[in-house]
């Protein structure tokens, strides 16, 4: 059933900052709260609380390093999302063809009856 | 919620009073998408989709103005009702063009379980178009990713 999703996964990508994130710590293979925080318009504090969450649906793992906490792309769980997200949306567009289909035949055998 | 729905515009040559049935009329969505579907197409009206025989999933229909809007929330828990925070927001516009219909769709919905980021995340709708930004980048990973394995 490709309607069912990992609706925790999903949330964790759906969101903006956290793309901008994912999408930094891919470009530089890594970052911490700090190195983020001074690149995105977002305070420190709100960025770990994004890590946070990434780390709990396994988005990124971190390690210790010095003072703070290196966070890193689990690029596996990424492609994850990734094709969930591509499997709803072509999902959708499958389920659109099928509605104009239907609808285009229902017209034509309305104009036959018509005509 | 621009950034994270799916929304798709696509033409179709039957008039829009014919594209609203199918959108709307369960005898007609089982055709083009649950095994079955239960419902009464009006505002308020509450029913149940169905894939196969374990998954049900419930439905709300929140506008029902035929033939230009049809709007419901499906997907959030049995015996619970549907809410921004549980659901998905489905959305079916209907406008009419030429002979056909200009049919536009939308599901909304993925990231208003995190409302508090959502409203922080308008200062960089002008830097990230969502999906349209962000894919292109991954495929080079999910290549690196295939040949890896």
């Amino acid at each position: 059933m490709s309607d069912t999703i990992d609706d925790e996964l999903w949330s964790a990508v759906g969101d903006p900052t956290r793309r901008r994130m994912l999408d930094l710590m891919l470009a530089e293979g890594g970052g911490t709260a700090t190195t983020l925080s001074d690149r995105l318009p977002v305070t420190r504090q709100a960025i770990a609380k994004h890590l946070h969450l990434l780390e709990r649906v396994g988005l990124v793992h971190s390690a210790a390093a010095g003072r703070e906490r290196r966070y890193r792309v689990d690029e596996g769980q990424l492609a994850r999302a990734v094709a969930q997200l591509s499997t709803v949306t072509a999902a959708w567009d499958a389920r659109l063809q099928r509605i104009k289909r239907i609808a285009e035949a229902i017209q034509r055998e309305q104009d036959r009856q018509d005509g | 919620m621009k950034h994270a729905s799916i929304e798709r515009e696509i033409r179709i040559e039957a008039a829009p009073d014919v594209v609203y049935k199918v959108v709307s009329a369960p005898e007609h969505v089982r055709e083009w998408w649950p095994d079955e579907a239960a419902y009464t197409p009006a505002p308020g009206g509450t029913g149940v989709i169905a894939f196969g025989e374990e998954k049900c999933v419930p439905l709300t229909v929140l506008e029902a103005d035929p033939p230009k809007l049809f709007r419901f929330r499906w997907a959030y828990g049995e015996g619970e009702v549907a809410t921004p925070e549980n659901s998905f927001l489905v959305t079916f516009e209907l406008i009419p063009d030429g002979a056909g219909t200009l049919l536009r769709f939308s599901e909304t919905g993925f990231t208003e379980k995190y409302a508090e980021d959502a409203e922080r995340a308008q200062e960089y709708d002008d830097h990230v178009n969502g999906w349209n930004h962000f894919l292109p980048r991954l495929v080079a990973y999910a290549g690196r990713l295939v040949s890896s394995a």
